[in-house]
C-alpha cells in the first residue's frame, strides 16, 4: 500500500507540468486560418522576443471554436488578443462586453469604415466574397455576373455555398439582408432554395467541389479561391455585382480583451498586426488586400481600389445577422 | 493438516478497511475532478434557465431528430458488433494463418479520425461514380461509422473468445457438434461482451458529430453543434444534450436488467486456455472474408488518402512531418498517462460495483454519465469549473487535457473489465477470502492476472481514442500546446489536401507504431502471467 501510495504521488507530480514562469508572453485566440496565422505570428515572435501562445480554430468548427472558447473563458480570461477572419465574430464578443478598446497608432492610415467608431476593433488585410467556377463546365461568357443570377434556369443545381449559419457566408447572407431589406432578401434565398443551390459544409468544400466539377460554381472567399487556382489551372474568379451591388469586403479584426493577462505585449501584437509589414505578408500568403495605402503586394493580387465593395455598416451587419439566425437555420433544413 | 494455515483475521480486515479507503477516495477524487464541472454547468443550466424553455425543446420535431439518430445509432451499433463477432472468432478462436498480423492491422480504422476517413471515402465514390450522391445520406454514415467501429467490436469480443475456459468447449464438444455448441454456448457466454459492444458503440455513433455534419446528415448532435455555434445557446445545447445523457442511461439500465442475473461464468478454477478450431472446411472462406475486409476497411481509404498526398510530392510529407514533430512526444505521453489513469479507475470501478454494496455500482452509472456527454459540452463544463484564478495550475497545463481524456474513455475501461470479471466464479474469491489472503495479494496475484488480456485492451482502447480526441481537447488545450489531432485539424483549414493527407498518414503511423510496441513488449509479460498454476 505505502508503495502504491509512493507511486501514485510521483505519477500525479509527473502529470501537472509547472506552469510557465515566462512573463514575455502574449496569448492570441485566432479564427484566421493557422497556414496563414502562424508565420504571421512566429514573425512577430522573433522581431520582439515576446513569446506567442496561440489558439487556432479548426475546419470542424467552422471558426466558431475559438469564439466559443472566448465566451466559456469570459469569466476569468486567458487571451490577451483576438484576431479574427471577420468583423462579425469580434462584434459578437463587444455585445458580450469582454474586450476593451484600443487606439493603435497603426491604425492611423486605415479608413474608418474598417475600423470600430470607439477603437473596440480594427480591420486590416481584407477578403472579398467571391464566385470560384470550373472553366470546363462554364466559358467566360456564361459565368454568373451577379448574385442574383445564380436563381437563374441556367445553374439550376450547379451553384453550391457552405451552410449560412457558420463562417463567412452567414456575412455574406446577413449583409445581402441588409442591402436588400427582409422582404427582397428572402425571395432571393426562396429563389436560390427553388434553384437547386447546393449547400457545402464549409467554403472548403465549395472550393473542392468546384475544382472536382461536381457544381460549376460556387461562393467563397479570396483565399479559398487563390489556394485553388494555386492547386489547379481548372478554376477561376469573379468579383460579383462590380456593376450593382458590390462585393463584400470583409477585414480581417483585432481587439483586445477584457482583463487581458498581458495587456501591454497585447497591445504590441495588436501594433504589429495592423503594420502594413503584416499586410504585405498575408497579401504574399493568402492573396488579402491590405487597407493600408501603398503596401507592396504581388501582380496577380486585386487591390481593394479595384473593387466596388458593398456598401455596410459593419456592426449593423452583425446584429442583422443575430435577427436571422432562425431564419436561416428553417432554410437550411428545409433544403 | 500441515497444508491447512491458520486464518489471520486481523490482517484480512485491517488490509480490507484499506482498500476500502483507497476505494472511497478514488471515486471522492473522479467525483471532484471530473463530477463536480458537469454537476456545476448542469446544475446552473438548469436552475438559471425557466424549465419552461426546456419544455419547448419536446416537440415533434425533437423526437424526430433524436428518433432517426436512435435509428442511425442503432444500426451501426447492430452491424458493428455483428462483423466484429466474426472477426473476433476468426482471430481469436481458429488457427487461420497471420492471426496477430490482422489483429493488429485491422485496428487501424479506429486510430484515424472519422473526418478524415469520411473525406477519404466521398472522394473514393466520387472517383468511382462521378459524384459522391449516394454516400452523402444515411447510408455513408451508417457505413462509414460501422466500419470505424468494427475493430474496437472485434476487440472487445475477441477479449471475451479468449477468456472462455476450454473445458466447457470440450465437454460441448463431446455432445453436440461445433455449430450448436457456438450457437448454443459460446454466444450466450459472450453476451455481456455483445451487449457491451452494441452500448458503446451505439453512444459513439448517438455523440458523433463530425461525419453526419460532413455528409450533411442532420442528427441531433449537428442540432446541438447548430445552438451551441450559430447561437451562441451554450443553455439550450447543453439542455439537448441531456436527452442524449437520458437514453444512455435507459440503455445501461436495460442492459444490467437484461444481463444482471445471467450465468456467464466461463473462466475455470484452472484459469483459461484459450482453444482455437481448426475449420479445415472453412479455412479458405476465413482467409478471404479476412483479406476481402481488409482492403474493404482499410485498402481502399488508404489508395485514396496515399494518392491525395502524393499529388505534392515528397514535399508533402516531409512538411507534414515537419509541423506533426513537436507534437509527438506530448500526445503520446499525455495519452499513455490518460490510458493508464484510465484503466486503473476503471478496474477500482468495475470490481467493486459487482463485488459492494450498491452505492459502489453509482461509480459504473457516474462514467457513463460522463461518457454520455457530447465532448463539446463536456469542455464548457471543465472549462467553466477550471477557469478560476486559484485553479490555473491545472487549467493552464496539460493535467487539463488529462482529466479530460480520462473522464471521457474511464467507462469503457470499467465496461471492458468489469464484463471480464463477471466471467470469474464467485468461488475463485471466496476460497482465497478462506485462506486468509489480503485483498491486495487477492487482486494481484489472482483476479488480475485471470483478466489481464482485457486490461490490456482496456489499456488500448483508451490509449487510441485519447490520441485521437479532439471535441473536448479543442476546447480546453493551452495556449502553445502542441497535440496531434489538433495540428492536424488546424491546419487542414486551407492546406493543400496533399498536405492533410500526408498528415494523416503520419498520425496513423506513430499510433500504429505505439499500438504495435506495447502489443510485443507486453504481450510476453501477459502470456506468462495470464495462466493460474495449479
Amino acid at each position: 500500500m505505502k508503495n502504491l501510495s509512493i507511486i501514485i504521488i510521483i505519477f500525479m507530480a509527473s502529470i501537472i507540468t509547472a506552469c510557465n514562469s515566462d512573463s514575455n508572453v502574449v496569448v492570441v485566440y485566432t479564427s484566421v486560418d493557422q497556414v496563414f496565422s502562424e508565420p504571421v505570428l512566429k514573425a512577430f515572435e522573433k522581431e520582439t522576443g515576446i513569446k506567442i501562445k496561440a489558439i487556432y480554430d479548426t475546419e470542424e468548427t467552422k471558426s466558431t471554436g475559438v469564439l466559443n472558447r472566448l465566451l466559456a473563458e469570459r469569466n476569468n480570461t486567458q487571451c490577451d488578443v483576438f484576431w479574427s477572419g471577420d468583423p462579425v465574430r469580434t462584434i459578437v464578443l463587444k455585445n458580450y462586453d469582454i474586450i476593451q478598446p484600443y487606439n493603435s497608432e497603426m491604425a492611423k492610415g486605415i479608413d474608418a469604415t474598417f475600423k470600430d467608431a470607439d477603437a473596440y476593433w480594427t480591420g486590416f488585410s481584407a477578403r472579398a466574397r467571391v464566385l470560384i467556377y470550373n472553366k470546363d463546365i462554364l466559358s467566360r461568357a456564361d459565368v454568373p455576373q451577379s448574385i442574383f443570377d445564380l436563381v437563374k434556369e441556367q445553374y439550376k443545381g450547379n451553384v453550391a455555398i457552405a451552410n449560412p449559419l457558420f463562417g463567412t457566408t452567414t456575412f455574406h447572407i446577413s449583409a445581402i439582408f441588409d442591402a436588400l431589406g427582409d422582404d427582397r432578401a428572402k425571395q432571393f434565398m426562396m429563389d436560390l432554395k427553388t434553384n437547386e443551390v447546393i449547400i457545402a459544409t464549409s467554403n472548403g468544400d465549395v472550393k473542392k467541389r468546384v475544382m472536382q466539377g461536381q457544381v460549376a460554381c460556387g461562393l467563397t472567399d479570396t483565399d479559398d479561391a487563390y489556394e485553388a487556382m494555386k492547386e489547379s489551372d481548372r478554376v477561376d474568379i469573379v468579383f460579383l455585382d462590380q456593376g450593382g451591388i458590390g462585393s463584400l469586403i470583409m477585414p480581417n479584426t483585432v481587439n483586445l480583451m477584457k482583463n487581458s493577462p498581458n495587456a501591454e505585449n497585447g497591445k504590441k501584437l495588436i501594433d504589429y498586426l495592423l503594420s502594413k509589414d503584416t499586410e504585405s505578408r498575408l497579401a504574399i500568403s493568402c492573396a488579402q488586400m491590405p487597407l493600408h495605402k501603398g503596401v507592396e503586394t504581388p501582380q496577380d493580387i486585386t487591390s481593394l481600389d479595384n473593387i466596388k465593395p458593398m456598401s455596410i455598416d459593419y456592426g449593423k451587419t452583425a446584429n442583422k445577422l443575430q435577427e436571422i439566425q432562425l431564419y436561416l437555420k428553417n432554410w437550411v433544413e428545409n433544403n | 493438516m500441515d497444508s491447512i494455515k491458520p486464518i489471520n483475521i486481523k490482517n484480512g480486515s485491517n488490509s480490507l478497511l484499506g482498500f476500502n479507503s483507497l476505494l472511497f477516495v478514488i471515486y471522492g477524487l473522479f467525483i471532484i475532478f471530473i463530477g463536480l464541472p458537469i454537476i456545476y454547468t448542469f446544475g446552473t443550466v438548469l436552475f438559471e434557465n425557466d424549465l419552461s424553455n426546456s419544455f419547448k425543446l419536446l416537440n415533434n420535431a425533437t423526437f424526430s431528430l433524436l428518433f432517426k439518430s436512435l435509428i442511425l445509432a442503432s444500426s451501426v451499433g447492430i452491424i458493428s458488433t455483428f462483423f466484429g463477432t466474426i472477426l473476433g472468432f476468426l482471430l481469436y478462436k481458429t488457427n487461420l494463418k497471420l492471426r496477430s498480423f490482422y489483429k493488429i492491422v485491422l485496428l487501424i480504422p479506429l486510430f484515424i479520425s472519422p473526418y478524415i476517413l469520411a473525406v477519404a471515402w466521398k472522394d473514393f465514390f466520387f472517383f468511382l461514380f462521378g459524384n459522391s450522391s449516394l454516400i452523402s445520406s444515411y447510408f455513408g454514415v451508417i457505413m462509414v461509422l460501422s466500419l470505424i467501429f468494427i475493430p474496437l467490436a472485434m476487440l472487445i469480443i475477441g477479449s471475451a473468445l479468449s477468456n472462455i475456459d476450454s473445458q466447457i468447449e470440450e465437454s460441448a464438444l463431446m455432445l453436440v457438434s461445433f455449430k450448436k455448441m457456438v450457437f448454443s454456448i459460446i454466444l450466450p457466454l459472450i453476451k455481456p461482451a455483445l451487449i457491451t459492444s452494441f452500448v458503446l458503440i451505439f453512444i459513439f455513433s448517438i455523440s458523433e458529430f463530425s461525419v453526419p455534419a460532413f455528409f450533411g446528415v442532420k442528427v441531433f448532435t449537428t442540432e446541438i453543434f447548430t445552438q451551441f455555434s450559430a447561437f451562441y445557446n451554450h443553455s439550450l445545447a447543453i439542455i439537448q444534450s441531456t436527452l442524449l445523457i437520458a437514453i444512455c442511461i435507459i440503455l445501461l439500465y436495460a442492459e444490467r436488467k437484461y444481463i444482471a442475473d445471467a450465468p456467464f461464468l466461463s473462466v475455470g478454477s484452472k484459469g483459461t486456455n484459450n482453444k482455437l478450431y481448426d475449420i479445415i472446411n472453412y479455412r479458405k472462406l476465413g482467409q478471404l472474408f479476412l483479406i476481402v475486409w481488409l482492403f474493404i476497411s482499410i485498402v481502399l481509404p488508404f489508395i485514396i488518402l496515399f494518392a491525395q498526398s502524393f499529388k505534392g510530392g515528397m514535399d508533402s510529407f516531409i512538411r507534414a512531418y515537419d509541423l506533426l514533430l513537436p507534437t509527438f512526444v506530448n500526445s503520446i505521453f499525455l495519452a499513455f498517462m490518460a490510458a493508464i489513469i484510465s484503466v486503473f479507475i476503471g478496474f477500482i470501478a468495475a470490481y467493486f460495483s459487482i463485488k459492494r454494496s450498491k452505492i459502489y455500482k453509482s461509480f459504473e452509472w457516474f462514467l457513463l454519465l460522463v461518457f454520455a456527454i457530447p465532448s463539446t459540452i463536456y469542455g464548457i463544463s471543465l472549462i467553466k469549473f477550471y477557469n478560476q484564478p486559484e485553479l490555473s495550475f491545472i487549467y493552464s497545463t496539460s493535467a487539463i487535457i488529462i482529466i479530460g481524456y480520462v473522464g471521457k474513455y474511464t467507462f469503457i475501461s470499467a465496461k471492458l473489465i468489469s464484463n471480464a470479471i463477471k466471467q470469474i466464479p464467485n468461488s475463485i474469491d471466496e476460497v482465497s477470502q478462506i485462506q486468509g489472503i489480503p485483498i491486495f495479494s487477492r487482486l494481484t496475484k489472482i483476479l488480475i492476472p485471470i483478466i489481464l488480456p482485457t486490461i490490456f485492451i482496456a489499456f488500448i482502447i483508451s490509449f487510441i481514442f485519447s490520441l485521437g480526441e479532439l471535441g473536448t481537447t479543442i476546447m480546453l488545450y493551452p495556449p502553445g500546446t502542441e497535440i496531434m489531432p489538433i495540428k492536424v485539424f488546424t491546419i487542414m483549414a486551407n492546406a493543400p489536401q496533399a498536405l492533410i493527407s500526408s498528415m494523416t498518414l503520419i498520425v496513423f503511423s506513430v499510433t500504429l507504431l505505439m499500438i504495435s510496441i506495447f502489443y510485443f513488449m507486453l504481450n510476453p509479460f501477459i502470456k506468462k502471467y495470464h495462466s493460474i498454476n495449479d
